[in-house]
């Protein structure tokens, strides 16, 4: 697609090619920029460096497998995607989490939305220019991965929940210590906000960067922060509440302008609101089991199960089967989405009847973001398309999958 | 006008560096990590090992095949035979690709008997492949270098018992938490 726009160009167009190993493409994400001196006039992005085929090699795995490989979408916030994946799959089975279950996936939910959001305000405020918010928001997504530690052994490719709940309990001393740090993190996002919210420098670069209209990013399909700085107020947690989310108070920000600046105030917001979900959850979290009755074995079998008539006859060498087969989870078809820190990751499962998924698709919301990016680059500065990358908030590992 | 002021006086810019200059005065967050380490989390997942049975001294695996039945990534290779007297399954080979493992605890989770175990030793990188095959007495190895340094008398893994979960729904032998001692004598031997 590169080569043809090149064909095309006249003398005082020049054709940049940035990336795929730009540290501020945010991964492997590569830009064809058509330039006139500096001023953008088309931009082309190339995706597929990070291609690794996880939408079809789910097709061998079985269900339970299955979830170990969303941990390496968006693997900034793989509990999200574990918990889309579940939720999935739950749904499909009819199969309902129990009360402290549900308010455990919230409540880790909002922690990596949280170390999500750290991550790109650390990034985007570096690629800016800001450093100084950089180390002081990784000083804080460190103490994050800690509890992600204690809850389940693991840091980033976490694998906690499971179909139908959670893999183990969380011990009463860190659901304390979370607490308490919540406490300390709304500091924290004070001082983010000191640092960048009326410094100059940040608003004169933000400030009518990117500028998308709420009906332009309706139409592109872009959810999440990303909308609703446009002012839209589209929250898959509010509008079609999972888990715990109808049991939690919250309000969901929303930008007018519609430009970067707008996308950012939008995302501090929301960590304010994601460490009072986290606070209401270990206040309302009940007692008991962690893990549906009816949820399926990790030892799940990938072929349906044929059905023994008369199981006394095994004994003298006799074994009736019957050509009926035993659904290990029910047939159909089945599209389920949560509102991931990056915007809506839906997936999309067909099954057939036996352990494995038939047909997984996941919709990530950051490989639509990425077609976005023509439109908001169109006649700004090359010093802004870092802006807007950044703004749109896009991890590679789930836009190339 | 208050915002012209603001902007006069470089109010916003200010703000921001009486921030990072309290910074300088507060306790530094970072660590030298290889003279100095962070304490693990109990449970954290790293390098496999084999729990040696302090009774019989030898590893408790059964060849149930479960393990490598789970694992998302077919790290797991195991072969058995048969006993021809008992009729008990006896393991022959048992073999981790750990380059290949993508440490997600399922095999530990599954385990009947609790044989298997994600050790909270996570330096084992190496310049060659082989280092990190293991085998069966590798496995062992690796479990007794671990609980060397273990600073509890007793060690228990959380997949060991699964909290929270319901009792039935699980293999009689992960019930009820069942730590393993630290013999210390038998490790000086090894
Ligand atoms: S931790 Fe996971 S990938 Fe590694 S050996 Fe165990 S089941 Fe396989
Ligand atoms: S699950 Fe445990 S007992 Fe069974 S083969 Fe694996 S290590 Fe051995």
């Amino acid at each position: 697609m590169g080569q043809l726009e090149i064909e095309k160009i006249d003398e005082t167009t020049f054709v940049l090619q940035m990336g795929p190993h730009h540290p501020a493409t945010h991964g492997v994400l590569k830009l064809f920029c058509e330039l006139e001196g500096e001023r953008v006039k088309k931009i082309v992005p190339e995706v597929g460096y990070l291609h690794r085929g996880v939408e079809k090699l789910a097709e061998y795995k079985t269900y339970p497998a299955a979830m170990t490989l969303t941990d390496r979408l968006d693997y900034i916030s793989s509990m999200s995607n574990n918990i889309a994946y579940c939720l999935a799959i739950e749904r499909l089975m009819g199969i309902e989490p129990p009360v402290r279950a549900k308010f455990i996936r919230t409540m880790v939910a909002e922690l990596t939305r949280l170390s999500s959001h750290l991550l790109w305000l650390a990034t985007h405020a570096l690629d800016i220019g800001a450093m100084t918010v950089f180390l002081y928001a990784f000083r804080e997504r460190e103490q994050i991965l800690q509890f992600f530690e204690k809850i389940c052994g693991a840091r980033l490719t976490v694998s906690y929940p499971r179909i139908g709940g959670v893999r183990l309990d969380i011990k009463k001393n860190v659901l304390e210590e979370i607490y308490e740090f919540m406490k300390v993190m709304l500091k924290r996002v004070d001082e983010y906000e000191t640092l960048l919210t009326e410094n100059r420098i940040w608003i004169a670069r933000t400030k009518g960067i990117g500028v998308i209209s709420p009906e332009e990013a309706v139409s592109l399909g872009i959810t999440g922060p990303a909308l609703r700085g446009s002012g839209v107020c589209y929250d898959i947690r509010k509008h079609a509440p999972y888990d715990a989310y109808s049991e939690v108070d919250f309000e969901v920000p929303l930008g007018q302008q519609g430009d970067t600046y707008d996308r950012y105030l939008c995302r501090i917001r929301e960590m304010r609101q994601s460490a009072f979900i986290v606070k209401q959850c270990i206040e309302k979290m009940p007692e008991g089991e962690i893990l549906a009755e009816e949820s399926p074995d990790m030892d799940l079998t990938p072929q349906p199960k044929r059905i023994i008539k008369g199981g006394e006859s095994l004994w003298s060498g006799f074994v009736e089967f019957t050509d009926e087969k035993y659904e290990l989870i029910p047939k159909g078809e089945i599209y389920s989405a949560v509102e991931a820190p990056k915007g809506e990751l839906g997936f999309y499962i067909v099954s057939d009847g036996g352990g494995k998924p038939y047909r997984m698709r996941v919709r990530a919301p950051s490989f639509i973001h990425i077609s976005a990016i023509p439109k908001l680059c169109e006649g700004h500065l090359l010093a802004d398309i870092i802006a807007i990358i950044g703004t749109l908030d896009i991890v590679m590992g789930e836009a190339d999958r | 006008m208050n915002n012209f002021i603001k902007r006069l006086f470089f109010i916003d810019l200010i703000k921001g560096l009486i921030i990072t200059f309290k910074t300088i005065f507060s306790t530094p967050v970072t660590i030298r990590y290889p003279k100095q380490k962070r304490p693990i989390e109990h449970g954290f997942r790293g390098r496999h090992a084999f729990v040696r049975d302090p009774e019989s001294g030898k590893e408790r695996c059964v060849a149930c095949t479960k393990c490598a039945q789970v694992c998302p990534s077919q790290c797991i290779y195991i072969d058995f035979a048969i006993n021809s007297e008992t009729g008990a399954r006896v393991l022959t080979k048992y073999e981790i690709d750990a380059l290949r493992c993508i440490f997600c605890g399922y095999c530990e989770e599954v385990c009947p008997v609790n044989a298997l175990v994600l050790t909270e030793f996570f330096e084992y990188a190496s310049y060659d492949r082989e280092t990190n095959y293991f085998n069966r007495e590798k496995l062992l190895n690796n479990w007794d270098n671990f609980i060397k340094h273990h600073e509890e008398v007793e060690y228990l893994n959380k997949f060991w018992y699964l909290p929270g979960i319901n009792r039935k729904r699980i293999p009689s032998a992960k019930r009820i938490p069942k730590p393993v001692l630290k013999v210390m004598d038998k490790v000086e031997d090894s």
